[in-house]
């Protein structure tokens, strides 16, 4: 390129007067950003294992402790049932163990559920505030 | 010394003092809005075009280590989020071949062109060039950006900007020349 052509180009560009944005430009760019920061802050603060976490675990504990308690309660019904009852028909001995034995697997299930879903809402919690800070 | 200027606003809000970015805003704003108002061809929509870049160059300040210049990597930033927006309106992105180049549009005497009107005639001019052409001009000229840097922004290679630098100052003569002839016209 001719030097003195870009030299005299330069100087000639130098008059052109640009477009100008809104006289409160600087002051949108500055709230917007203030904005987000304090925004972002917030998300920062909240705590991922909020309130709801702590009482849907406890509630799960509790539950898990009723269960546990629930099925000795019933194996000592079940002993003692054997000694009230000893001329019962073995029948219905074996119709109440089978009752019992199917019973216990349904805690078990609930249980297995209940973490699912438990795992799933944590995992869904973590990944929407980790998307809010990263957006 | 704008780019030690720029480098102290920048490590003020790399150290939490966020209203120094003001001072960066204020800098740059004109050339910023500039560049999307002539992609864009909408005030409002470049207004928003600019807020955009500025709010994405301070979100991502923490990435820019001052090897570059400053400008040329917000410039970057606003190129790419033009480049973007114009895609995803599917707008036609103006290029070299929109303005033929006359053959003696190497010959332009710039000093003929008296100094009240050369403002205006420079400002029509550049309006005129294709939106490519104008980011080149704007930043060589305008900015005294290096090829090197424009060919940064533009992510071009360096031999490619200076052909297409060549020709866009072609163009520019090429319009001037235009318009100085109706302007005689005009008088006559």
């Amino acid at each position: 390129m001719n030097e003195l052509e870009d030299i005299k180009l330069k100087a000639f560009l130098q008059n052109m007067e640009l477009e100008k944005p809104g006289s409160d430009f600087t002051v949108q760019v500055m709230n917007k950003i203030f904005e987000e920061d304090s925004a972002l802050e917030q998300i920062k603060s909240q705590k991922i294992l909020g309130k709801g976490f702590w009482i849907i675990s406890i509630l799960f504990v509790v539950l898990l402790a009723a269960i546990f308690v629930v099925s000795n309660t019933g194996m000592q019904a079940d002993s003692q049932i054997g000694q009230l009852l000893p001329e019962a028909g073995q029948g219905l001995t074996e119709g109440y163990d089978s009752f019992f034995s199917k019973l216990g697997t349904l805690p078990l299930s609930i249980a297995g559920i209940t973490i699912a879903v438990s795992v799933l809402i944590f995992i869904d919690k973590i990944i929407a505030s980790n998307s809010k800070i990263f957006a | 010394m704008e780019q030690k200027d720029d480098i102290y606003y920048i490590e003020k809000v790399k150290a939490g003092q966020t209203n120094y970015f003001s001072y960066i805003v204020e800098r740059y704003q004109d050339i910023v809005f500039s560049i999307a108002m002539k992609v864009l061809k909408n005030r409002e929509d470049a207004e928003e075009m600019a807020q955009e870049s500025f709010i994405k160059a301070y979100k991502s300040l923490h990435t820019f280590k001052g090897n570059a210049k400053f400008s040329t990597w917000l410039y970057r930033i606003t190129y790419n989020n033009c480049i973007s927006e114009v895609r995803k309106r599917k707008m036609h992105f103006a290029s070299t071949d929109d303005v033929q180049i006359a053959d003696e549009a190497e010959e332009m005497n710039l000093d003929g062109i008296p100094e009240e009107n050369r403002a205006q005639a420079i400002k029509a001019a550049m309006d005129k060039l294709p939106e490519d052409e104008y980011t080149l001009i704007l930043l060589y000229y305008f900015e005294e950006q290096s090829i090197e840097e424009i060919s940064k922004v533009t992510k071009l290679s360096e031999s490619n900007t200076k052909v297409k630098l060549f020709r866009a100052r072609k163009k520019l003569y090429t319009i001037l020349n235009e318009l100085m002839k109706d302007e005689l016209y005009t008088i006559l």
